[in-house]
């Protein structure tokens, strides 16, 4: 007589856990800007949000999510965290997090402007053209919500974006590459200054 | 410190993106304040000393002291490294360890954490069965500790708590679905089949339902009746049923059934979305097999010569009882339990027969030499031993010698004991998927009333928290005032900063609306933001994390998820519309704020919509005490406007009166008015214009709780730096 399995037990099999554990505390002392006090608290934050130890997409919408109440973060969260995928694989361990973070607080204008640049270069195609611009733009205005005035409307962001690009692309090439972008930059006290501005303590 | 304040480093750091696309130079950061064991922002030199003289000491083994929410723990550090790929095992570890107190801190559940300890010192892992089982998963995942490890003792307990909390979460899941709004319209195939599966989706469907049931019932009766004796045939003087004295009247309902029959048959094969797998389903064939017998009936081209395969098609006429479990839930269930115990039915019979050829062979050779025995042979038998095992005991054959009463008085026995067996599993499996399908439309019905409920919750204790945040903008103001800036909390005016740089950088402000929908509403309200899935379960009591989610989307009818709103719950004080700005009770569903004439879709920016003028209705909730109104006043230089020449929100509004709100935006404040039926004198106006205040979901403090917000809608060509 043959005796049917339980099919219970097999069917809430455990969800196959993937955990990640960062390499020693010193070891990320010495590869990034941070103190250790500094990665200590990071590392909190970061696993009380993630107990698993890796940041998917989705965390990242959430977290922005709190921030930026009303807001539609998925877009926004979305291209920030294609930057932070060094790998592409989906998920953002604790050491790339730390990594890219240290990059942005701590790193030197050059690097920071690099990352806006990979930020803004959705397709990684080492050029952006308006439609990277307006990707950007769109999103962050989504990260308003509708709760700020005036009204943003396609056509403001349009506009936004046109004057943006124009500002950007001086010799009219259609598209902007990393070294038009960083002279461009570099070359620009307000943006200097502004990316100063964000300089954060942890 | 709240986690998630530890992540606003980062989402300032990523701001820098923003920075080419600003309009505006950003502002400068917020004072710097040194907080205690911080080291300052340069980038610090390694620790290397220090790490190798720890290393030094941890050589030899030494007591750590694991402080868990308050509770310290102490053991030997060569216990926790027994299972080196958990976090306490590895260096996990020493991310949370505190220099000052010379211990590791963990902000979790010390009760859980006790368990995870023993598990540790014992190497047994056990559950603890008054914990809750998402709970306890979540504590095990933070420590890195795999479920499997659970010790024998508690690990069914902890499987059948999981496989009952997965079970519960896709109800739940399901469940959602259901109520969630279809925003896009059906075909009408898939709402046919809609109304097929489920009845109360319209009247149509139900309409539907009754009818179906009415006639499968008239048809199940139609066939008993069909038999009954009716009286004598006047020709032949034999008895005759109903059926043969009025074959007409038969025929006519039988035929009015099987047409419905075949309609419905027909409709719901059409209307299926996979046709192929109907066609195979139970139900698809039980409905075949009730009209089938009907049409084969028809076309067959005699009755009397085929007599015995017609009577066998009509047996199958019986098979339209069947369909009446599309009606009773009961019956699938019923069904259901049936399938499940497969193993379990399969025994009893297997068991059975074994008796039943044993007991039947005994029974024969023991009454073979009775003389006229019924014991005929073997298989003649057989209908004794059912008949006793199940204790039945017709008395058509009964044993005469004593050796057959012997063992007829063993079978009867053992029948007793081997049917009882199988039952009771039987009986708990009905019973287990029974109590889970009655659950489900239980907990429809309840959370309706659970919403209610918290609503009210809420509004009861909204006054304390507007007390509690006056005294904390005070405080503020107090510390503003005299440059005594060590009240403020860092955490909350880099944040309100955040929130400017992103103003400056597209050239906008954060308004306040009331729920009239004023303003913004009117501006088209065309940046869709969406559904805010800003959930903030996870803050718990982090009473800093206030988010004042006032009636800014009220512009929108967007269908939240629940989860967004779970902080709401927990800070206990949404109420409606509180005047100074409070949050108000953001639930759409609640129905207290005015639904939008357009849904908007959340991920694509809308062009600009004019909204009609239509009465939008401004539904209160009964309970709530307040009353919103936002008033658009002239700023103190400008006298008050007569009511008559506020600005009236059902206009639409277009260009014409944009301008014209434009032209009286300008260096207004907003002053709100209120109704209460407990006026916490909320309501005055204040003229403070030089003062910006972001509306930061983090501050209590926040000048959105003032009672006017400076209120400046940025030209586009001149910025007036607030």
């Amino acid at each position: 007589m043959p005796k049917t399995s339980n099919t219970d037990y097999d069917d809430d099999g455990l969800e196959t856990f993937k955990r990640y554990k960062p390499r020693s505390l010193d070891e990320l002392t010495t590869r990034t800007k941070f103190s250790k006090k500094e990665i200590q608290l990071i590392y909190q934050g970061f696993k009380q949000e993630c107990p698993s130890g890796i940041v998917n997409e989705e965390t990242f919408k959430h977290i922005y999510g709190q921030f930026f109440p009303f807001a539609d973060t998925s877009s926004y969260a979305r291209l920030v965290f294609a930057t932070f995928d060094l790998r592409s694989s989906g998920c953002v361990t604790f050491e790339d997090f730390l990594i890219c973070l240290s990059t942005l607080c701590r790193g030197s204008i050059e690097d920071r402007l690099r990352w806006i640049f990979t930020l803004y270069d959705t397709k990684k195609s080492g050029k952006i053209t308006k439609d990277d611009f307006h990707v950007i733009v769109c999103a962050v205005y989504a990260l308003l919500g509708n709760v700020a005035s005036p009204c943003c409307d396609l056509e403001t962001i349009r506009e936004h974006t046109t004057t943006v690009f124009q500002r950007f692309d001086k010799s009219h090439q259609g598209y902007i590459t990393m070294e038009d972008f960083m002279s461009f930059c570099l070359n620009d006290p307000n943006i200097i200054q502004s990316i100063d501005v964000l300089r954060t303590i942890v | 410190m709240a986690s998630v304040a530890a992540w606003l480093p980062f989402a300032r750091a990523a701001a820098i993106g923003w920075v080419p696309l600003a309009k505006h130079p950003l502002p400068p950061p917020p004072f710097r304040i040194s907080r205690p064991g911080v080291l300052p922002s340069s980038p610090s030199t390694s620790t290397t000393s220090a790490t190798t003289t720890s290393i030094g000491e941890r050589r030899c083994d030494e007591k750590i002291i694991l402080n868990v929410s308050g509770r310290r723990f102490e053991c030997w550090r060569s216990t926790l490294e027994k299972y080196p790929e958990s976090l306490l095992g590895s260096n996990e570890k020493e991310f949370f360890y505190d220099e000052d107190t010379r211990e590791y801190f963990f902000d979790r559940d010390p009760d859980v954490f006790r368990v995870i300890l023993n598990f540790y010192r014992t190497g047994k892992l056990h559950y603890p069965r008054h914990e809750c089982i998402a709970a306890y998963d979540e504590e095990l995942a933070f420590f890195g500790i795999l479920p499997d490890i659970i010790g024998d003792c508690c690990y069914e307990d902890y499987r059948d708590r999981k496989r009952e909390n997965t079970e519960r979460l896709i109800d739940d899941r399901l469940h959602e679905d259901d109520d969630k709004i279809q925003p896009k319209p059906l075909s009408p195939r898939e709402s046919m089949w809609r109304a097929f599966e489920n009845p109360n989706t319209s009247t149509m469907a139900s309409v539907f339902y009754y009818v179906t049931g009415f006639f499968i019932a008239v048809s199940v009766i139609a066939n008993v009746l069909d038999t009954v004796a009716c009286g004598p045939d006047p020709e032949t003087g034999y008895p005759r049923s109903c059926g043969e004295r009025f074959t007409r009247q038969f025929f006519c309902l039988d035929t009015a059934c099987v047409m419905i029959f075949t309609v419905e048959y027909f409709l719901r094969l059409y209307a299926a979305p996979d046709r192929l797998k109907f066609v195979r389903s139970v139900m698809s064939v039980i409905d075949v097999v009730a009209i089938m017998p009907y049409y084969i009936s028809l076309f067959m081209p005699h009755k009397g010569e085929v007599s015995g395969a017609f009577v066998t098609l009509r047996v199958f006429r019986v098979f339209r009882i069947f369909k009446f479990s599309r009606h009773s839930q009961g019956l699938r269930v019923l069904g259901y339990t049936l399938k499940s115990c497969a193993s379990e039915l399969g025994f009893l019979l297997f068991s059975l027969t074994m008796a039943i050829i044993i007991f039947a062979t005994v029974m024969y050779y023991a009454e073979k030499t009775v003389v006229s025995t019924k014991f005929t042979s073997i298989p003649a038998a057989f209908w004794y031993t059912i008949v006793t095992m199940t204790t039945l005991g017709y008395g058509d054959m009964v044993p005469k010698t004593w050796a057959g009463k012997l063992v007829g008085g063993v079978c009867s026995l053992s029948g007793v004991l081997v049917i009882a067996l199988p039952v009771p599993v039987i009986v708990s499996n009905f019973s287990r998927i029974y109590h889970q399908s009655q659950r489900a439309d239980k907990m429809k019905a309840q959370r309706k009333a659970r919403q209610s409920r918290i609503r009210l919750a809420r509004n009861a204790t909204s006054n304390a928290f507007v007390a509690a945040k006056r005294r904390h903008e005070q405080n503020l103001e107090d510390s503003n005032a005299s440059g005594d800036k060590s009240i403020v909390n860092p955490f909350e005016s880099q944040h309100h900063h955040l929130l400017r740089c992103l103003e400056l950088t597209t050239d906008r402000e954060f308004v306040e609306m009331g729920p009239d929908m004023l303003m913004s509403s009117g501006g088209g309200a065309s940046l869709a933001a969406g559904s805010a899935t800003a959930g903030f379960t996870n803050l718990g009591s982090r009473s800093r994390f206030l988010l004042h989610p006032r009636a800014w989307w009220c512009c929108k009818s967007r269908r939240r998820r629940k989860t967004s709103y779970k902080f709401n719950i927990e800070r206990k004080n949404t109420n409606n519309a509180n005047a100074s700005g409070d949050e108000i009770d953001a639930e759409i569903g609640d129905s207290q704020l005015p639904l939008t004439i357009n849904p908007y879709n959340s991920s694509t920016l809308s062009p600009n919509i004019i909204i009609p003028s239509q009465e939008i209705p401004y539904q209160r909730n009964s309970t709530s005490s307040l009353q919103y109104n936002v008033v658009l006043h002239s700023n103190v230089n400008e006298p008050l406007l007569p009511a008559t020449k506020r600005f009236d929100l059902n206009l639409p509004f277009d260009t014409v009166n944009r301008t014209e709100l434009n032209r009286k935006a300008n260096s207004l404040m907003t002053v709100y008015e209120h109704s209460s039926m407990n006026d916490t004198g909320i309501g005055e106006s204040a003229s403070k214009s030089d003062t910006y205040r972001a509306r930061s979901p983090s501050s209590v403090s926040d000048s959105t709780f003032r009672r006017t917000a400076h209120v400046q809608i940025l030209a586009k060509d001149t910025h007036e730096a607030v």
